[in-house]
């Protein structure tokens, strides 16, 4: 040990203390913007809008609901949306797989923006370059002529 | 899932959405009748409060183990043994050696993990930068590959694409945010 117990004691129960309070200053609007989001449905409306988008990275229209959901909100929720779309009228594998490659590289947009930038992150790195570089590798994967990923296995 | 977000996230939230939030097109009930438009509005800001508070008393639970270890580790002959092993990795990222502790954090916990880790320490805006953007990329491992396999997604194909993307997008950020930040 190279500080005295005090310190670490100290240091231990004033930073938490401080943690937590600076996350509940972010917690509460986060959440107010979500549930905004949820209860005018806002989600729906800008997936019907932003097909041209789902033509470049190469996913159908049924696909980008899913896509924006995991997107903005997470990635239990988009997944969870992907399972339920299954349900009724099933995703192709392609699609399954590309919409899987944006939203595990770029998930919980609102998020991590609030949080990140809170304690100090540069805003325009977290959002715009976390949403293009997400893209960027989605668009590259969407071009891979091999296996699943093949244009023909689009329904 | 054990996750935040599975227990506290959007699914939690979208329960008895319609029932509480009637929507006009819909046939509706004596009691439906009694809510206006801006009565929504303010409901709607009322309960995102409500689950703010909700939520930060649940990750209670978790910032604060995380940040207790985290400050042991710092002071425990444990960090310098890190801090050789790892500054020739975190160079590549133009990171302090530091900087371990928090990606190691979000690996096996989640952003908040990641969070409370980082404010253990004392790094620049470009460190935060980078540190987030690795982390963004490649955290909470266990629980997202469980969610990667439920759709479809094999997990160790999985975990090494993101772990990949993580390093390319690691040394890209780290090096622009060593020019412009």
């Amino acid at each position: 040990m190279s500080a005295s117990f005090e310190t670490i004691v100290m240091e231990m129960i004033t930073g938490s203390l401080t943690t937590i309070f600076n996350l509940l200053k972010v917690l509460v609007p986060l959440m107010i913007i979500i549930q905004l989001l949820m209860v005018y449905h806002i989600i729906e409306k800008m997936a019907a809008r932003l097909e041209g988008l789902g033509r470049i990275l190469g996913i159908s229209k049924n696909a980008m609901f899913p896509l924006l959901v995991g997107v903005v909100m997470g990635v239990s929720y988009g997944a969870g949306t992907i399972l339920e779309i299954n349900k009724a009228n099933p995703l192709s594998r392609r699609d399954i797989i590309l919409v899987g490659v944006f939203i595990f590289l770029c998930h919980s947009f609102v998020e991590a923006v609030i949080l990140f930038s809170s304690i100090g992150a540069n805003i325009f790195v977290i959002s715009g370059g976390r949403f293009f570089i997400a893209m960027f590798i989605t668009i590259l994967a969407s071009h891979i002529p091999y296996g699943p990923l093949r244009e023909t296995e689009r329904h | 899932m054990g996750s935040v977000r599975g227990r506290f996230g959007v699914g939690y939230l979208a329960k008895g959405l319609k029932e509480r939030y009637p929507t006009p097109n819909r046939p509706r009930t004596d009691k439906e009748q009694e809510r206006k438009t801006m009565d929504k509005f303010f409901l709607a800001i009322k309960d995102g409060t409500i689950k703010g508070l909700q939520t930060g008393l649940f990750l209670l639970k978790i910032m604060i183990p995380v940040y207790l270890v985290v400050v042991l580790i710092k002071y425990s002959p444990v960090m310098p043994w890190l801090e050789r092993i790892f500054t020739p990795a975190m160079k590549v990222f133009n990171l302090p050696a530091d900087g371990v502790v928090p990606i190691i954090a979000g690996v096996f916990t989640d952003e908040y993990g990641v969070i409370a880790a980082m404010s253990g320490f004392d790094f620049t805006t470009a460190g935060i930068t980078t540190i987030a953007m690795i982390s963004l990329t490649f955290h909470s491992i266990p629980v997202e590959s469980a969610i990667a396999q439920k759709i479809g997604f094999p997990a160790l194909p999985f975990g090494i694409f993101r772990l990949f993307s993580a390093i390319l997008i690691g040394i890209l950020v780290g090096w622009l945010g060593g020019v412009f930040l």
